[in-house]
């Protein structure tokens, strides 16, 4: 840990804490939420929710609002904070190198989705319990990928919007969408057919999939995960050629 | 020994949106000076710096620093600067002894020495968020020496300080400078500049109008100095400004009030004071009135023409006539 990226890393992940949109958009936001909805629709299997518990569904599915919250809103803020506030120039100028500020970002963003989701695990747990995970590697490769995706997206709109404010706006009028149609919101079954299509198009809603129905046991969901995977690839990739600090 | 330079700077050209900020500029720092780019908001002294540091890519021109490219060779350079920057920050969450350990470099100083030194010893744990405007610049400062720099570039240090807090950074950069460090400061404080500058380089849009020593700026551009004193009586009065108006330095000698005031140059005062003496009249309230840097630099920009400095270092003048 004694790397310029190593010191950069152990910074970021103790401000990650003392961050108070972090704590309330990542960590408490998707628990609260999960809470209430999950509560919402009872514990029979139902024909809306693949026949499983809708409890059970929402469990499964809050990962991806955690990942949407920590990709969408908690790093454009950080990121476009920094760079408004000339803290990026400081680092640069320090001589840190330019690719360590954006792996510190994606790391920090990853600990973030991990924490955070064993958070909502932990509440899960007692109050609906947890669903039995029915493909372990297609589950763990759905939340990797998606992290990868978002985090990365993350960064990239870090370093395009112009301030923390922008970067805010931005990021809710992004991430309230796609966690009410593609992951947190009312079941598939609610949506008319049009809602139903824009939903489809949605890469949250890609991820969820990719996620929950291998979770539940619903599907391998196959061309979600392929999805998710060029996804992560693609804003990788744009990511780390628009970092410059 | 032969001095060496720190930074040499040809032909530098910055456009920003096709309107060039920085337009032909040369500059060098040597080994061990205190050197000041002086002038108004927009004259293009950080953007300069920018370039000097790597932050920024020329559209023109070659700059070295200690030898090397600031934009090729940043990863190798920019551990050897140390660098306070204008309207940039921490973030406000980090404790000041975080921030030390973050920007520690192998071999550098001791992170506890440097607060003590500087006076925030008692803040380590204090978040960057909760300095005072002092602090922070002293934090910065602190950050800058951590890996014993051979350049220091301090880029509005005292913006914004009260004169406390400003005395404060000035004795910390006399330290350096007693160091031996060299540095290069920028500023629009023209009372920063002519109290720790060896050498002032005055810009405006983006090129350089003149540079010197301080005091021979003042002396290019704002030779003037004011001398006033209570005449003795009427009667003699006359005499005794005919006299002054024939001594060495002096322009002009008037009476306004029982009052007189003697304008000329430096020299002025002393002639002034011992044709005073001669005459047997030493007033009791003579006060003399000397011109600062930056009257000399309200001198320039009114359109004064640079003469040009008479030592081996004219070439800071390249362009100098806008």
């Amino acid at each position: 840990m004694n790397t310029p990226f190593g010191r950069l890393l152990g910074a970021e992940l103790k401000l990650m804490l003392r961050d108070p949109l972090v704590l309330t958009f990542v960590f408490v936001f998707p628990v609260l939420t999960m809470l209430i909805i999950g509560g919402s629709f009872g514990t029979k299997p139902d024909p809306g929710f693949g026949n499983r518990d809708p409890a059970h569904w929402y469990v499964a599915s809050y990962l991806t609002v955690v990942i949407a919250a920590t990709g969408l809103i908690m790093l454009p803020v950080h990121l476009a904070s920094y760079r408004e506030r000339g803290v990026l120039r400081r680092f640069a100028a320090a001589g840190f190198p330019r690719w360590s500020f954006a792996l510190a970002q994606l790391v920090v963003g990853l600990v973030a989705v991990a924490a955070a989701s064993a958070v909502e695990l932990g509440v899960a747990a007692p109050v609906y319990g947890v669903p039995v995970v029915h493909e372990f590697w297609r589950v763990a490769l759905g939340i990797g990928l998606g992290a990868i995706a978002f985090v990365s997206l993350g960064v990239l709109l870090g370093t395009l919007l112009p301030s923390a404010r922008a970067a805010q706006a931005v990021g809710l009028l992004l991430f309230f969408p796609s966690f009410l149609l593609g992951a947190g919101g009312p079941p598939p079954r609610a949506f008319g057919p049009a809602m139903r299509s824009i939903s489809d198009l949605l890469p949250l809603t890609q991820v969820t999939d990719a996620i929950r129905d291998p979770w539940l046991g619903l599907g391998p969901a196959t061309v979600s995960l392929i999805v998710v995977a060029v996804l992560a690839a693609v804003s990788a990739a744009v990511a780390a050629r628009r970092v410059a600090l | 020994m032969p001095t060496t330079d720190v930074v040499t700077v040809r032909g530098l050209r910055k456009l920003y949106g096709g309107r060039p900020v920085v337009d032909g500029l040369d500059l060098d720092v040597r080994e061990g000076e205190v050197v000041g780019l002086i002038g108004a908001n927009g004259a293009g002294k950080t953007t300069t710096v920018e370039c000097i540091q790597g932050l920024r890519r020329p559209d023109a021109g070659t700059i070295r620093v200690l030898g090397l490219d600031p934009v090729v060779d940043s990863e190798w350079l920019r551990p050897l600067i140390g660098s306070q920057l204008q309207d940039s920050a921490l973030p406000d969450r980090l404790r000041v002894a975080e921030a030390v350990g973050l920007f520690r470099r192998r071999g550098g100083r001791d992170g506890d020495d440097l607060l003590e030194q500087f006076g925030l010893a008692e803040r380590r744990r204090s978040a960057f968020g909760s300095l005072s405007g002092g602090e922070r610049q002293r934090l910065f400062l602190v950050l800058a020496l951590l890996g014993r720099p051979r350049l220091v570039i301090l880029d509005e240090l005292t913006q914004g300080l009260d004169p406390a807090a400003r005395r404060n950074v000035w004795d910390a950069v006399s330290q350096l400078r007693s160091d031996g460090t060299t540095v290069l400061l920028v500023t629009h404080e023209l009372d920063d500049a002519e109290a720790l500058c060896d050498w002032v380089v005055a810009m405006r849009a983006g090129r350089i109008l003149d540079s010197g020593p301080p005091a021979e700026l003042v002396d290019r551009h704002a030779r003037r100095a004011t001398i006033r004193f209570a005449l003795p009586d009427a009667e003699s009065s006359d005499e005794l400004l005919d006299e002054l108006r024939g001594v060495v330095g002096v322009e002009s000698a008037e009476c306004h009030v029982g009052r007189a005031t003697v304008l000329g140059d430096r020299r002025a005062i002393a002639h002034v004071g011992a044709a005073l003496v001669r005459a047997g009249t030493v007033p009791t309230d003579l006060s003399v009135q000397i011109p600062s840097l930056e009257d000399a630099l309200i001198g320039l920009l009114d359109g004064a023409q640079a003469p040009g400095s008479s030592d081996e270092r004219s070439h800071y003048l390249i362009g100098a006539t806008p």
